[in-house]
């Protein structure tokens, strides 16, 4: 009984994790048709924040937290300025092969101008303990990432629900066009749903680095893959269908961790995208959606 | 059998880019050095995934990422079967199924390694080409990805990213610069033929080509498979020349770089595809020599590890930004000499 | 209050509208009509900023052809474009919301009193747009115009697609929108109705203007009525 609570525990943060990073890419989708594959190196930006704060005996938690989410939105917002502006209106392809050369660019640039090696971020430790409950070990990392996972879902809801700017980028993703025409900026949709994704990946980063301890040039590639799995899972561009593609890949990569016999072990990323791609087979366009006739009625 | 016009006009710039090929061949054969004849190699086998990649990408418009993957098929499914026994009992000692009990020759091997890739190719390709635009990408991808993780947790296998060696190395320059001239042909034609014309056609509206009759989907798996078949060639020149392969190469570094090679020659033409392939291929040699710190006219350059990244990514982004049709455009290399 | 000239539009190289002038003059209504590909909607997205034009539109004296799509809908202008475009994975409430984005202070007592004027749309307030008839979405797309308390209001093909009886409905809350003094420039291929509503009417064809003149000069004109209702 402790074991299935456990895992589920486990399931839970991972999905959390998994969810946020979704959701970061979902929201820039779901507007402008833009699979942003930087978002792994906004992730790193916030990390080596961290290792700056780390570098300047600023160790206060609150600052290098607050430091690191700041510095990720900035670079979210001056990514969409500098490099996507231009592709802004461009076919989705354009827009996705622009946001790989810029992920590129931007982990050489760290490699160059910072390190090709790890360099350690121990100030996040004190976030990780074991918290003893009903019998489990949960971690309190797992506590947190959950909670403030299912936080951050919330006040994302409320504010796609309750301000205008949210309206706006709600109907933005079905038309954007008529949103320019009730008046409302073009940029300032864009800058906020870049906005947005910077907060969650620098949201992401803090629990990433409470885990890890270190952050590399390539720091950004395994989270932005499992959030780009997940989106496609959950439909791509939708809101809930990343947080459900997120909560359901965590379970997954769970359920493949208990139920592989002990010889199989190295296998598990293997048999989570097996079991990925069957679920494609059965929803191409992702778990929310059946599938749709082209020419259908929109 | 007539041909149209463009189908000369195709076939005249086919000829011209197999005499630039041909020529490039001779030279480096003739003056290079052995670790160059490696680079020009490298640059032939680059060039045959890049005209498979703009076989499918260029005529049904569609961003594929998991050549790679295929490239991999390919190369390990002909190593497997070419490599001698003595060897594979080495370097694969758990491999289930007798695969190390066994060895073909070269050509068996080669055509075995193209049925398993096509077979392949085909069962994905039904998924494939029932989607459109983005989600064909994203579902490329996922493939990528799960080709990747079976290479590398089947060691038993594959060996994972452990070097998968003793493969006979029976092909040479020659070898590369026979098959990428006989490719060109073939995309070149596939281009011109009518299955590419009406597959760009119904690649800008879907539904109206198929009004027009158009079979949309056969159109897309026909291309694809085409595709994937030239892909498993290139893995099997890539594991026929180097001897030894291992599943790294498969994966996203590659699919980035032989991407930006289309994309910046241009995916629309068979002319962009060589010319953005060897712009890339012997460009990056340039700056990776630059990364390493040389010494010019009496200068000690700085290190700068990381800089043909940088590089590449902002070749991509500028090309996307300011002229995403890439340097040729619509324009093949008969567009020159040829009039109107 | 809307002045244009010398107008040609752009669709990618194609050139949909040669050279048209045309005048929309405060509190009047000015009507637009023409057969299917006329470019009458095309002189809509000129005008808006979303099609590449050339030429001159003065809008309340002032020169807006060089201005973005956003900034020329806060000087005033509002559109119902065609197909409605509403919406609709927002309701009806969040629709009108969206439409006085920036006029902050009055959008509710303006909502309250749309639902007032359309019961219809208080009783789906919280429905979503895309799940409402072509009649309600034709209303609620002007509704959500007329939140923005534009100087003009743009009505591209009010009656595409909408039964008689709901077209009827959709004219009568123009031709009060037309009692209250607002500037309108209506695009419609119905050209009964639209004469009946305009002060002044411009036919096109081809992407010219073959005749314009008031409601009573085409009225009068049989020959030009029988082309129009022919076609309409």
């Amino acid at each position: 009984m402790e074991f299935v609570a456990q895992q589920i525990m486990n399931a839970l943060s991972f999905g959390a994790e998994y969810a946020l990073l979704a959701l970061g890419l979902a929201i820039v989708f779901s507007i402008m048709g833009l699979v942003n594959f930087a978002h792994g190196e906004i992730i790193a930006v916030g990390g080596y924040t961290m290792v700056a704060m780390a570098a300047l005996s600023l160790n206060n938690p609150l600052i290098v937290v607050g430091a690191a989410i700041f510095a990720a939105s900035i670079g979210a917002v001056t990514l969409e300025r500098v490099a996507f502006r231009p592709v802004r209106y461009a076919d989705p392809t354009t827009g996705l092969l622009t946001a790989f050369g810029v992920s590129i660019v931007l982990q050489n640039l760290f490699l160059l101008l910072v390190s090709p090696r790890p360099i350690a971020v121990t100030s996040l430790y004190f976030l990780e303990w074991p918290i003893p409950f009903a019998g489990l070990r949960i971690s309190s990392l797992q506590l947190f990432e959950t909670l403030t996972t299912i936080i951050v879902i919330v006040v994302m809801m409320l504010f796609l629900k309750r301000t205008v700017l949210g309206l706006a980028m709600r109907a933005a993703a079905l038309d954007f066009e008529m949103v320019r025409l009730t008046g409302i900026k073009a940029n300032r949709v864009f800058a906020t749903a870049f906005l947005i994704s910077g907060v969650l990946a620098g949201i992401a980063c803090v629990f990433i680095m409470a885990r890890r301890g270190s952050v590399d040039p390539h720091l950004g590639f395994d989270p932005v893959l499992m959030a780009f799995v997940a989106c496609v899972v959950g439909g791509f561009g939708s809101l809930p269908g990343a947080v459900i593609g997120g909560f359901l890949l965590g379970a997954i990569e769970v359920a493949m961790l208990v139920l592989l016999p002990q010889s199989l072990g190295g296998m598990t990323e293997a048999f989570v995208f097996g079991s990925i791609a069957l679920l494609l087979i059965w929803r191409p366009d992702g778990i929310l959606t059946p599938p749709r006739e082209k020419g259908d009625k929109q | 059998m007539t041909l149209s016009r463009s189908q000369k006009r195709g076939l005249v710039g086919a000829s011209l880019l197999a005499f630039v090929l041909i020529m490039v061949g001779i030279i480096a054969s003739y003056f290079g050095s052995k670790y160059q004849l490696r680079i020009v190699y490298g640059s032939y086998v680059s060039l045959m995934v890049v005209l498979a990649l703009q076989v499918f990408m260029g005529n049904a418009r569609i961003t594929n990422l998991s050549h790679s993957a295929f490239m991999g098929i390919g190369a390990y499914a002909a190593a497997i079967c070419v490599t001698p026994v003595a060897m594979k009992k080495i370097s694969l000692p758990s491999a289930p199924w007798g695969l190390n009990a066994f060895a073909l020759d070269p050509v068996t091997s080669a055509v075995i390694a193209i049925a398993i890739t096509a077979a392949i190719a085909l069962l994905i390709g039904l998924i494939l080409a029932r989607l459109s635009g983005i989600g064909a990408t994203i579902v490329s991808l996922a493939v990528l990805v799960i080709v990747h993780s079976l290479f590398l947790y089947r060691t038993d296998i594959f060996k994972g990213n452990q070097a998968f060696f003793g493969i006979p190395q029976v092909f040479t320059l020659t070898s590369a610069v026979i098959i990428a001239v006989i490719m060109v042909y073939v995309v070149r034609g596939f281009k011109e033929s009518r299955w590419g014309i009406a597959l760009r056609a119904s690649a800008d509206d879907e539904i109206s080509a198929a009004a027009m009759g158009v079979n949309v989907h056969r159109l897309r798996l026909l291309a694809w498979v085409l595709s994937c078949v030239l892909l498993a060639v290139a893995g099997i020149a890539y594991s026929y020349y180097l001897g030894t392969i291992s599943a790294r190469p498969f994966y996203f570094n590659h699919v980035f770089l032989t991407l930006a090679m289309l994309i910046l020659g241009g995916m629309r033409t068979v002319t962009g595809a060589v010319l953005g392939t060897f712009l890339i291929s012997f460009g990056l040699e340039w700056v990776r020599w630059l990364e390493t710190g040389p010494h010019i006219l009496g200068l000690k350059f700085p290190e700068v590890l990381g800089l043909s990244g940088v590089v590449l990514g902002s070749v991509i982004v500028l090309i996307m930004a300011l002229r995403p049709g890439g340097i040729m455009g619509d324009r093949e290399i008969e567009d020159f000499i040829l009039k109107e | 209050m809307l002045v244009v000239q010398n107008l040609n539009v752009f669709h990618g190289p194609i050139e949909a509208v040669h050279g048209i002038s045309f005048t929309v003059k405060e509190g009047t209504c000015v009507s637009l009509l023409g057969p299917n590909g006329a470019g009458k909607t095309s002189t809509i997205s000129a005008i808006t900023g979303v099609a590449k034009s050339t030429g001159s539109i003065m809008f309340a004296d002032e020169d807006i052809s060089a201005l973005p799509v956003e900034t020329r809908i806060r000087k005033g202008i509002a559109v119902s474009p065609e197909g409605r475009r509403v919406f609709a994975n927002l309701s009806v409430k969040e629709n009108l919301r969206l439409g006085g984005a920036y006029n902050a202070a009055n959008v509710d007592s303006l909502i309250a009193e749309w639902f007032e004027t359309f019961p219809i749309l208080g009783e789906r307030r919280d429905q979503l747009a895309g799940t409402l008839s072509g009649g309600e979405q034709q209303m609620l797309a002007i509704a959500r115009a007329l939140m923005s308390e534009p100087r003009i209001l743009l009505l591209d093909e009010p009656s595409l697609g909408l039964a008689p009886k709901i077209v009827t409905q959709i004219f009568t809350m123009i031709e009060r929108l037309k009692e209250k003094q607002m500037t309108i420039l209506l695009v419609e291929q119905n050209a009964t109705l639209a004469l009946r509503l305009s002060d002044h009417a411009y036919l096109l064809n081809n992407g010219q203007i073959v005749a314009d003149g008031t409601a009573e000069t085409f009225g009068s004109n049989d020959a030009l009525m029988a082309e129009l209702t022919g076609l309409a």
